[in-house]
């Protein structure tokens, strides 16, 4: 029940995030978020630890009837509880920390790819990475896929967890591709591009693979870098992470089409060739990781984003190409009017759109 | 070497390995699931030596015995039930024993030994010594003496003794992780001698705390199970659709001493204590887990357990 009497506090994993005209409470417990507007954000933070009735005679009894309102809001969605004992409940610590070198991994083959694979799995594997994601650009087929599978499992390998991404053709169907997903528990998704239809299968009982059929084409890598809302990561790990790195290039690696070793297979810069470089060697190199520590909150409009600890974030597509610190050109979001606009048409992002070459995509 | 003593299935000894990992620091993992080598225990009236999975105990850092024990007999023996139930309490002292050998001289964190005989009355007369409260607390076979019980409480319930009740019988199946409330009609539908049971007076709470402990350190955290109607019992009948609010929580430190004290007379090296806020802003305990689960505690709270584990492990 809403006490009046009796000081409120907030449950320490739902924390509210403040944005240029609306404010967010990211709900990392039970992974949703919930708009509040601005003034209910800086009452929470000017009044924890007091009484609704402290707070209603502050603002001299005017606006009761809101703050009412809003804490029956708060209190019904489990935001807050009433203690009489605030001090017993601490902050949650913001810190982040990840067993790994580097935590995940992209791998992209095309028609024309001539490395090989396994030698780059190996490597990954001396360097505890856990999450691999295969990228075909080219039409493939279980077998080859499953070659890889085996591969990893013989070498009982680091990696728990695998994301196959490739263009739909015959034998991609539910029950061979639940088949294999059951054969291969690694596996954490089918993400099927180029599909006749969109449809998203949840995993089967005691397992955790899914698969995504998507009528967009995936060409190339060019097509990565989309800010969208259903690309939100509402979890600790992602909050925490976003406070202190880049959330989406701490921590990773990539092996381009051609086989060169880059933070992200979208970025011009690569750091040698698989052939002859190790990514070990890689690792060593200072300027590999010098995007890692980008926070949002360094970057220009995200920083008064609400969405910026939840946010995928892109370094390789950016509004302003020349600025480390702009915004990722394929976001349509506003956060002065928290509209989305189809960034691909907004005319002030036309350049940035020449200079990336990514007309054909669009 | 860390040796780390689990199951097979039990990823939170996955999350502190990943860390030894890291660090690159080795270790031998035992399941339960694994056999183990017993290549000797030898004593004499002069010496006192013993080799596991070809380890000398000198070679033997540390011992993290997160989960279960580990297991010697052989396979095709373990399939033959007959001959296994006898094997397995063989095999079980011979652990405790192996248990007492390596503490003396090994630093030994978590144990099977108390796992074993983690028997509820003991620990709640320890904590009563420590002078924690407890709930009002009958064991009986008697429905006369229960109706007593019943009538002086507002509520009651009962639970285990020391084991989740698990009975297959060919025609039906009890099974129970927690707690259940007697009501009155299950009273007077009960025979008037039964097994021995233990009963407990229900404790309205403000919230129940889950502390976890290893070596000096506590990591508690709150649940906020009295919004909910099934987990307002136990927070153990869980809510998959809202989960309980856990999160981090400081115990006022008179009690924090009280539970400090508690763990180091009950000599456990790691753990996790349940203890209720009741209504009448007691802090009430109610049992603890020398095998419990924490990686809950760990990502709910951002408390990064796991690490501190690890670090502990390798320093």
């Amino acid at each position: 029940m809403i006490q009046q009497e009796i000081p409120f506090v907030l449950i320490a994993n739902c924390i509210p995030v403040k944005g240029a005209n609306q404010s967010l409470i990211c709900d990392l417990q039970r992974n949703n978020i919930v708009h509040i507007p601005n003034d209910l954000y800086d009452i929470i933070i000017k009044f924890e630890g007091e009484t609704l009735h402290e707070i209603k005679s502050y603002y001299k009894n005017i606006y009761d009837d809101t703050i009412q309102e809003y804490f029956e809001f708060l209190y019904d969605n489990e935001f807050i509880i009433f203690t009489k004992t605030p001090n017993l409940f601490p902050k949650i610590a913001l810190d982040w920390h990840e067993p790994s070198q580097i935590s995940n991994a992209i791998i992209d083959i095309n028609e024309s790819s001539k490395y090989n694979v396994e030698k780059v799995i190996e490597q990954l594997n001396e360097i505890n990475c856990k999450y691999l994601e295969l990228r075909f650009f080219k039409s493939t087929n279980l077998n080859e896929l499953s070659r890889l599978a085996n591969f990893l499992d013989n070498l009982k390998s680091s990696i728990i967890s695998i994301d196959f991404n490739m263009p739909f053709q015959q034998g991609f169907d539910e029950l061979s591709l639940f088949s294999f997903i059951s054969e291969f528990p690694r596996i954490s998704s089918f993400r099927i591009h180029s599909s006749p239809f969109d449809k998203f299968i949840p995993p089967k009982k005691a397992q955790s693979g899914y698969i995504i059929y998507s009528q967009q084409k995936v060409k190339n890598e060019k097509f990565c870098g989309i800010v969208d809302t259903s690309l939100f990561a509402i979890n600790i790990k992602t909050f925490t992470e976003s406070q202190n790195h880049n959330s989406c290039l701490n921590r990773k690696i990539s092996i381009d089409v051609e086989g060169n070793i880059k933070n992200c297979p979208s970025m011009a810069q690569s750091f040698g060739n698989i052939k002859d470089t190790t990514l070990q060697e890689v690792l060593q190199q200072k300027e590999f990781k010098k995007y890692w520590n980008i926070t949002k909150d360094e970057i220009s409009i995200c920083k008064e984003c609400e969405f910026r600890y939840i946010c995928t974030d892109c370094r390789a597509y950016t509004e302003n190409p020349k600025d480390n610190y702009s915004k990722p050109l394929k976001c349509g979001y506003s956060p002065y009017t928290n509209e989305w606009s189809d960034w691909s048409t907004n005319p002030l992002k036309q350049k940035a759109i020449e200079y990336y070459d990514l007309k054909g995509l669009i | 070497m860390i040796y780390v003593i689990s199951e097979a299935e039990d990823v939170t000894t996955n999350y502190v390995l990943e860390w030894l990992l890291y660090y690159k620091k080795d270790f031998i993992r035992r399941n339960f699931q694994d056999v183990s080598t017993l290549n000797f225990l030898e004593l004499s009236n002069d010496t006192l030596d013993i080799k596991i999975d070809e380890l000398r105990k000198v070679e033997i850092k540390k011992i993290w015995h997160r989960r279960a024990r580990t297991r010697f007999t052989p396979l095709s023996l373990r399939k033959i039930p007959s001959m296994y139930s006898y094997l397995k309490k063989e095999e079980e002292i011979l652990v405790k024993s192996i248990e007492n050998i390596l503490k003396k001289d090994i630093d030994y964190i978590g144990s099977f030994q108390k796992e074993d005989e983690n028997y509820k009355i003991d620990y709640l007369l320890l904590a009563k010594k420590v002078n924690l409260k407890i709930p009002d607390t009958l064991v009986t076979t008697s429905k006369e003496k229960l109706y007593l019980f019943f009538d002086k409480h507002a509520s009651i319930i009962t639970k285990d003794l020391r084991y989740p009740i698990r009975v297959n019988s060919e025609n039906f199946k009890i099974t129970s992780a927690g707690t259940t409330v007697i009501t009155a009609k299950m009273l007077s539908e009960m025979k008037n001698n039964f097994a021995p049971s233990l009963f407990q007076e229900r404790i309205d709470k403000q919230y129940e705390i889950r502390i976890f402990f290893f070596k000096d350190k506590l990591y508690p955290m709150a649940i906020l199970s009295q919004n909910d109607e099934s987990t307002s019992l136990d927070y153990r009948n869980y809510n998959n659709l809202k989960p309980n609010r856990n999160v981090p929580v400081l115990l006022p430190s008179k009690i924090e001493e009280k539970v400090i004290n508690f763990i180091k007379s009950s000599e456990l090296n790691t753990g996790s204590i349940d203890l209720i806020l009741s209504t009448n802003n007691e802090y009430i305990f109610l049992e603890v887990n020398p095998q419990g689960q924490f990686d809950w505690v760990s990502k709910n709270c951002n408390y990064y357990i796991e690490k501190d584990i690890a670090e502990y492990l390798i320093n």
